[in-house]
C-alpha cells in the first residue's frame, strides 16, 4: 500500500457524518446522517402522465422530472428538513448500523461530493469509525459493502472515542490511563483505558444519548402545549442544543424551581410567530357587522315609507272618484252614474257608500300614524327587556358574578362532556366506574329477589329525586337532555353579557385580546432545562432501567483494584457532541467526589472540540508512518473474510464468530 | 423487503460503484435479530460483545418526579396514576384528555396493569 496516497476519513456517527481528507485540518464535508424519500405527488405524476400522452415530444423529460421528484435525498441535500421531519430514515438503530440500502445511499452521497463521479472506484483508503463492540455481523456487511460495490483498496476501522482519546493525548503526552465519557447520540458510554489499550470486558454502555434528550423535551412540550405541535417540533433541537444545562444539584435546582417568585424571574417564555389581525378580526367584523344591520335597516324602513306614500295618494285618488260619483248620484244624473259604476265595476250605491267608507277611514289612519310621534323602535324595546342590575349592585359586580355563574355552567357542561367521551373508550377509569355502578345495581336487586323470595322490597330507592342520578350517570348516550334548563340560562348569560361587553369599551378589549393572542402563543421553558438533560443521570425518567451515569461510574470503577481505580479517577476524559452541554463537568467533579474515597484525588478534562476531535483523531492516526500497518486490504479480506480487520491502539479486539 | 426491491430499482448508476446487492434477507436485520444471532454462535462465555456491554440495571431508588412539571412529587393520583407535586397541579390534571394522561404515563414508561 503506498503511504503518499490521501486517506478517506469518514466519522460516521449517528447524528452527525464527518467525511474529510486525512491531510485537511477540519472535515471537507459534515452533515446529519439522515435521509429521506419524498412522497411522490400523484397528482403531478398524474398530470404529468396526460401531459406526455399530448406531446410525445416531451415524454422523456418529463418522466426524468418524475424520477426527480422521488429521488432520495440525504443529508445537507434535504432541501426542506423540517417539512420531512416524520420521514427522515437512519441507517442506524442505536449506534449500530442495521439498514444496509439506507447506508449504501450515504455512501453514494458521501463519495459523490467527495468527488467520486466520474471515477471507476474509490482510490482511496477508508478510515471508518464503528461501534464500540460492533457485532461481527455489521462489520462482515460493511466490508462487502466497501470492497465488492466501491472497490475500496483498503479500510481501517476504529472507535470514535478512542479517535477523540489519541487526539487529546497530543496535549497530554505520556498518559496512558484514562476513564473516557463518551456521550454520543443514541448511547453513552463508560470506557476505561490502561497502559494505553481499552479494557473491553470493563466498558459499559449507557442506552441513553442526545436523541432520548432531544425527544423528551419534544414529548413533554407536546403534551404542554398541544395546540402548538407544528410550531414545537422544528425548535427542540435548538432549545436542548442552546438552553439546557446540566444542574449541579438536581433536587435543589428543583426546589428552587418549585418557589412562584424564583419561576417568575428565571422563567424562558418563547413567543411564537402569530397573526395579530386574526386575533382582533372577530371584534373588528362584528362592529362592522352591526353597522351594516343598522344601513339595512334604515333603508327598508325608507322602502316602507315610500310605499305607503305611494299608497296614500292611490286611496286619496281614489276617494276623489268616488265622491264625484256620489255627487252625479246626489245631482240625479242616474244614467251617468249607472254607466260610472259599472265602469269601475261597482254594482250598487250601498256598495259605493261602503267603499267610500273604507277608504276614508284608511287614509285617515295613515295621516294618523304619519303624525303621531315615531314609536320606539324594536332595538330599543330589546334594550328595555335586557335585564338590569339589581338596585344598589354596581354593574361591573354584576356583570362578574353572571361571567362567574356562566363559567360555572360551562365547566359542569364540559365535564359532562368529557365523562362521555371517557365512558366511550374502553380501559378508562369513567369505563370502569361505569361497569362497577351497574354491576352494584345489579347485584342489589338481585340480593334483594333473593332475601323476600322474589318479593320486591321496598328500600326507599327513588323516594329522593336525586336517587335516580345514577342512571344518568352510566348512561352512555346521555345526550344533555337532562340540562335543558342549564342550557338556557347559559344563553341569557351570553345575551346579557354580550349586549354590555359590546356597549363597553371596545378599544380596550381589542387590545386585552391582541395582548392575551400574544400569550397564547407563548411556551414556557423553565425546569424543562435541567429536567431534560437530567435523563442521562436519572434513566428512570423516561422509564428507562438501566444505571445512571455516576452510577455507572461507580460501578466500572469497582471492577478495578484500589490502584488501578485511582489511575483511572485521575484522567476522566470527556467526548463527543453531548459533552457540550453545560454544567456537565460541574456535576461530574460532584458525582466523583460523592463516589470516591474521601481525599483522593481526581481530575476531569473536557474535549476541546467534542464533535470533531473523533474526526481529528482518526486523520491524525492516518498521517502516522506505519498507518498501513493498519489497513485491512482488499486481499486480506478476500483471505480472511469479511469478518477480519487489523487491530490497533483505537479499534475493536477482533474475535472470530466460531464455525460449528 | 419490498423496501429493497423498490430501491434497487431506482437505484441511480453511479460510475465509481458496482453491480452489488446484498442478499434480501440481510438489507435491514433489526438489532434484536442481531443478538439471537450472536447467542446462537457460542462465542466462549467471557468473550465481551455489543450486548454483553450493556449498563447495569439501576439499584438506586428512582426518584419521584411530577409527570407534568418535573417538580419532586409527594403525590400520586390514584385515578389517573400521574405524580403531581401540588393542589394546583392537581386542579390542572382534572381537565387533562385521557390522551395526554397516556401521553405523560408513556412518557414516565408506566404501563398499567390493565393495559
Amino acid at each position: 500500500m503506498p503511504a503518499h496516497k490521501r486517506v478517506l476519513v469518514i466519522d460516521n456517527g449517528s447524528y452527525e457524518c464527518r467525511v474529510g481528507w486525512h491531510d485537511s485540518k477540519e472535515p471537507e464535508l459534515r452533515f446529519r446522517n439522515v435521509l429521506t424519500k419524498p412522497r411522490k405527488d400523484r397528482k403531478k405524476d398524474n398530470n404529468q402522465a396526460t401531459d406526455a400522452l399530448a406531446l410525445p415530444a416531451g415524454t422523456t423529460a418529463a418522466q426524468e422530472e418524475c424520477k426527480g421528484n422521488g429521488e432520495i435525498q440525504v443529508g445537507n441535500d434535504i432541501i426542506n428538513i423540517e417539512a420531512v421531519r416524520a420521514h427522515l430514515k437512519s441507517p442506524f438503530e442505536r449506534n449500530v448500523i442495521t439498514n444496509w440500502n439506507h447506508q449504501e445511499q450515504i455512501f453514494d452521497y458521501i463519495f459523490t461530493k467527495m468527488g467520486y463521479e466520474g471515477k471507476e472506484s474509490i482510490a482511496n483508503p477508508i478510515v471508518l469509525t464503528e461501534a464500540l463492540a460492533n457485532p461481527n455481523i455489521c462489520r462482515r456487511q460493511m466490508s462487502e459493502l466497501l470492497f465488492e460495490c466501491y472497490r475500496v483498496p483498503a479500510v481501517s476501522y476504529g472507535i470514535d472515542a478512542l479517535y477523540s482519546w489519541q487526539q487529546h493525548q497530543q496535549q497530554h503526552k505520556g498518559v496512558q490511563d484514562a476513564l473516557i465519557l463518551s456521550f454520543g447520540y443514541s448511547t453513552t458510554h463508560v470506557i476505561p483505558v490502561l497502559n494505553g489499550r481499552m479494557q473491553l470486558e470493563h466498558v459499559r454502555r449507557l442506552n441513553v444519548g442526545g436523541f432520548h434528550i432531544i425527544n423528551y423535551l419534544f414529548r413533554l412540550m407536546q403534551m404542554k402545549y398541544p395546540v402548538h405541535l407544528n410550531a414545537i417540533t422544528s425548535r427542540m433541537e435548538k432549545l436542548v442544543h442552546e438552553h439546557s444545562h446540566i444542574a449541579l444539584d438536581y433536587q435543589e435546582e428543583l426546589l428552587k424551581w418549585a418557589q412562584l417568585d424564583y419561576y417568575e424571574a428565571h422563567i424562558m417564555k418563547i413567543q411564537l410567530p402569530y397573526n395579530p389581525v386574526t386575533a382582533s378580526n372577530a371584534l373588528l367584523t362584528a362592529e362592522q357587522k352591526q353597522e351594516k344591520r343598522r344601513e339595512l335597516a334604515l333603508r327598508l324602513l325608507d322602502i316602507k315609507n315610500r310605499r305607503e306614500r305611494e299608497k296614500l295618494q292611490e286611496d286619496e285618488e281614489q276617494l276623489q272618484l268616488l265622491r264625484k260619483l256620489r255627487l252625479l248620484y246626489e245631482q240625479q244624473k242616474m244614467q251617468k252614474f249607472e254607466r260610472a259604476l259599472q265602469q269601475q265595476q261597482i254594482s250598487n250605491l250601498e256598495e259605493l257608500d261602503k267603499l267610500l267608507t273604507t277608504v276614508q277611514s284608511r287614509i285617515k289612519r295613515v295621516k294618523e300614524r304619519a303624525s303621531a310621534p315615531p314609536r320606539p323602535s324594536k332595538q330599543q324595546d330589546k334594550l328595555d327587556k335586557m335585564p338590569k342590575p339589581p338596585e344598589g349592585v354596581p354593574q361591573a359586580q354584576w356583570l362578574a358574578e353572571l361571567r362567574g355563574k356562566r363559567e360555572e355552567l360551562m365547566r359542569r357542561k364540559q365535564a359532562r362532556q368529557q365523562q362521555r367521551t371517557e365512558q366511550g373508550k374502553r380501559h378508562t377509569h369513567a369505563a370502569q366506574e361505569r361497569m362497577r355502578i351497574i354491576s352494584t345495581l345489579a347485584a342489589r336487586s338481585e340480593k334483594r329477589r333473593k332475601v323476600n323470595n322474589g318479593d320486591e322490597e321496598d328500600d326507599g330507592f327513588g323516594m329522593n329525586d336525586n336517587d335516580w342520578d345514577v342512571y344518568k350517570r352510566i348512561n352512555r348516550y346521555n345526550d344533555d337532555s337532562d340540562s335543558d334548563a342549564e342550557n338556557e340560562q347559559l344563553l341569557e348569560f351570553e345575551k346579557i353579557l354580550n349586549h354590555y361587553d359590546a356597549n363597553g369599551d371596545d378599544a380596550q378589549n381589542a387590545a386585552m385580546q391582541a395582548l392575551n393572542a400574544a400569550e397564547n402563543y407563548q411556551l414556557h421553558f423553565g425546569v424543562e432545562a435541567i429536567r431534560v438533560p437530567e435523563i442521562l443521570f436519572q434513566p428512570s425518567m423516561i422509564g428507562c432501567s438501566e444505571a445512571g451515569l455516576a452510577e455507572l461510574i461507580a460501578f466500572v470503577l469497582k471492577l478495578f483494584p484500589a490502584e488501578e481505580q485511582q489511575r483511572l479517577a485521575d484522567h476522566v476524559y470527556l467526548t463527543g457532541s453531548c459533552a457540550q452541554f453545560r454544567g456537565l463537568k460541574a456535576r461530574l467533579a460532584k458525582e466523583m467526589m460523592e463516589l470516591r474515597p474521601f481525599k483522593s484525588s481526581f481530575a476531569i478534562y473536557e474535549s476541546q472540540d467534542p464533535a470533531l476531535s473523533a474526526w481529528l483523531g482518526a486523520c491524525l492516526q492516518a498521517r502516522v508512518p506505519n498507518f498501513s500497518e493498519v489497513l485491512t486490504t482488499r486481499s486480506q479480506y478476500e483471505e480472511q473474510g469479511g469478518e477480519y480487520f487489523k487491530e490497533h491502539r483505537a479499534s475493536n479486539s477482533y474475535y472470530p464468530t466460531p464455525k460449528d | 423487503m419490498t423496501e429493497a426491491t423498490t430501491s434497487s430499482s431506482a437505484k441511480v448508476k453511479r460510475t465509481f460503484k458496482q453491480t452489488f446487492a446484498f442478499p434480501k434477507n440481510c438489507v435491514y436485520r433489526p438489532l434484536r435479530q442481531i443478538q439471537n444471532m450472536e447467542r446462537n454462535q457460542k462465542l466462549p462465555p467471557e468473550q465481551p460483545t455489543y450486548f454483553t456491554l450493556n449498563a447495569p440495571p439501576s439499584l438506586r431508588p428512582a426518584k419521584k418526579y411530577s409527570d407534568i412539571s418535573g417538580l419532586p412529587a409527594p403525590y400520586v393520583d390514584p385515578h389517573s396514576k400521574l405524580r403531581y407535586a401540588n393542589a394546583e397541579e392537581y386542579a390542572s390534571m382534572q381537565h387533562m384528555p385521557s390522551d395526554i394522561i397516556n401521553g405523560y404515563l408513556t412518557v414516565r414508561g408506566y404501563t398499567s396493569a390493565v393495559g
